[in-house]
């Protein structure tokens, strides 16, 4: 019962009654594993209120703050073997362009679902990403950039990707703000996210029909 | 009156009465790209950006080789470095081609907490001004800034007697905005945003004392150039970004204090407005009627805001930014044929959203420009 008010205080975005929920669940014994994961249905519910229009992108980075500040509490008492991770992602805003605003805001949301997230940062060369994609073994990659330029970085990558012989193992899609079909189509890449959470509903669908597959 | 002076009258008198949602012969054309200029002439973007006469010139280079007979007029005159007046509005360091970047890159802003919590009671303290005074060093050497602003004021007329010559009007001068894009770009957006969730009041406070200085602002350009209207600019407080109790209280109160401000001294607000603002139009009926030109880069639905801001302020746009980079001619060509179709051609001045890229490609420069031939004829 708690842990609903505890993802609800997290989907209002009541960051001061999300820490004392937590701390006092921690201190009175609860699994910190079931208090993360009343906070990831509360950042489910952000997003579902942000895809019915009711949450806007400042809703969008005030819930990662909570939720970080939660990861913060949470961390020491959470065993790495008890975290189950829905999949690998990599994702980074492409060379030449150095944006990490909506970059940083999928992160966070990326990880807030659970998923291993793989943080190249910006002006990530092409290189870079493919190397990223061989050691995380990542079957989706998620580029961002603001300025047209990027779109250029974007095939490059896409074509280095190519080259390397992994384009068939991972799925690639491209956002930020300029982004759209038609460039999605120019670059190569498999799809686009017009916002942080098309782009985390994107990945989970990849990544679950991989899984399945 | 000289045969250019009579073309530069009748387009100038073209653009005022579009702003005054009156009937024009054409509708209007206007250049907007910093940085597609200097890329399209063959020059480095580091040359550009540190010689503020090549600013001028290779824009007005530019518009002429794409065609002198169809533009009427340029967004904001081409006046000064571009470097120095970024970080002006941005309150951030500026990334720039030729220093941190290579010599024809594109600058860039440099997205960090550069202004601290602590700044917002330095601000109240001692005021904006002797704040700002203080703070400028953190993201630009003071010498260029100084010297900089000296360039501008010298030579903000000889900039208009070269635009004039072209025959092209300059539609704004001097840029300026609300509190909240100031503090956005000196605290970065994260930790701005955070703060107005988290300290909400105290940063309230902090506008209200900045305010006056940015009517203030607005008013100065207008009366060091003689051009009756401002560059007012909107990105980060965007409709589509910030939750509306926020944006309620925030963002539109002073978007409404600052261009009443400006149309009691007879000057249009030029809005500057990136991003998404269609959840709100129906609140820009408060804005001044027909002392407004809401100048949308492709996000905003140009249609929705014919449908409710049609009998109350222009539009300049918005051919986007990804459309003319990765576009063909025929897409601009028909992106231009609907927009005037649908949104013109009374009270619409057809330009670039926001701005035209460096890579755009100039094929879909010229085919914007054989596409406003072409269309945007009303008689």
């Amino acid at each position: 019962m708690i842990l609903g008010q505890l993802a609800k205080a997290l989907a209002d975005l009541e960051e001061d009654q999300v820490l004392e929920i937590v701390r006092t669940e921690l201190e009175g014994g609860t699994e910190p594993l079931g208090i993360l994961q009343a906070c990831q249905q509360g950042m489910i519910e952000v997003g579902e209120r942000f895809e019915r229009k009711e949450y806007f992108v400042s809703d969008l980075m005030m819930s990662g703050e909570i939720f970080k500040q939660v990861g913060l509490v949470l961390e020491p008492h959470l065993k790495s073997s008890t975290r189950i991770s829905g999949g690998a992602v990599v994702i980074g805003t492409v060379q030449g362009d150095i944006h990490d605003i909506g970059k940083d805001i999928v992160v966070n949301m990326l990880k807030s679902a659970d998923l291993n997230v793989s943080d190249l940062g910006v002006d990530v060369p092409p290189d870079q990403f493919v190397d990223a994609l061989k050691e995380t073994n990542a079957s989706v990659l998620c580029m961002s950039g603001l300025l047209t330029l990027a779109f250029d970085s974007m095939k490059e990558t896409i074509s280095q990707i190519e080259d390397a012989g992994l384009r068939d193992k991972v799925r690639i899609m491209v956002g930020g703000g300029p982004v759209n079909g038609l460039v999605c189509e120019v670059v190569g890449a498999d799809d686009w996210g017009a916002d942080a959470q098309a782009a985390v509903r994107l990945a989970k669908t990849w990544l679950e029909a991989g899984a399945s597959a | 009156m000289s045969d250019m002076q009579a073309l530069y009258e009748t387009r100038r008198v073209r653009i005022e009465k579009t702003i005054a949602l009156e009937p024009v012969d054409r509708v209007p054309t206007a250049y907007m790209g910093m940085a597609f200029a200097p890329r399209y002439m063959g020059m480095s973007i580091a040359d550009f950006c540190e010689v503020p006469e090549n600013r001028t010139e290779v824009t007005l280079a530019a518009m002429d080789k794409l065609g002198a007979d169809v533009w009427d007029g340029i967004n904001a005159l081409p006046c000064g470095r571009i470097v120095p007046s970024l970080t002006d509005l941005w309150l951030s360091h500026i990334a720039a081609p030729g220093r941190e970047l290579p010599e024809d890159s594109l600058w860039q802003v440099q997205e960090a907490e550069v202004m601290k919590p602590e700044d917002y009671d330095v601000i109240l303290d001692k005021g904006w001004r002797a704040f700002l005074q203080g703070y400028y060093p953190r993201v630009i050497d003071m010498d260029e800034l100084k010297e900089s602003r000296a360039w501008v004021r010298n030579n903000v007329k000889h900039v208009q007697r070269r635009c004039r010559e072209h025959g092209y009007v300059p539609i704004s001068f001097g840029g300026t905005s609300i509190p909240f894009e100031y503090l956005c770009g000196g605290r970065s957006m994260a930790r701005f945003y955070i703060d107005l969730y988290r300290n909400k009041d105290k940063v309230k406070e902090v506008m209200d004392v900045m305010m006056p200085h940015m009517i203030r602002d607005g008013i100065h350009a207008a009366e060091v150039s003689g051009i009756p209207a401002v560059w007012v600019g909107g990105w980060r407080s965007a409709s589509s970004l910030i939750a509306p109790k926020i944006w309620d209280e925030m963002v539109f109160p002073y978007f409404i204090e600052l261009t009443h401000a400006l149309a009691d001294q007879g000057i249009v607000s030029v809005l500057h407005f990136d991003q998404d603002w269609t959840r709100d139009l129906e609140r820009f009926k408060e804005l001044p009627a027909k002392m407004c030109l809401l100048n949308a880069d492709g996000m905003t639905d140009l249609r929705k805001v014919k449908e409710i801001l049609g009998n109350h302020m222009a539009i300049m746009g918005d051919v986007p930014s990804s459309l003319l980079s990765s576009g063909t001619p025929e897409n601009v060509s028909n992106y231009v044929r609907d927009l005037i179709r649908d949104v013109g051609p009374t009270g619409l001045i057809l330009c670039p959203g926001c701005d035209a890229p460096i890579n755009a490609k100039p094929e879909n420069m010229e085919a914007m420009v054989a596409a406003s031939r072409e269309f945007g004829r009303t008689e």
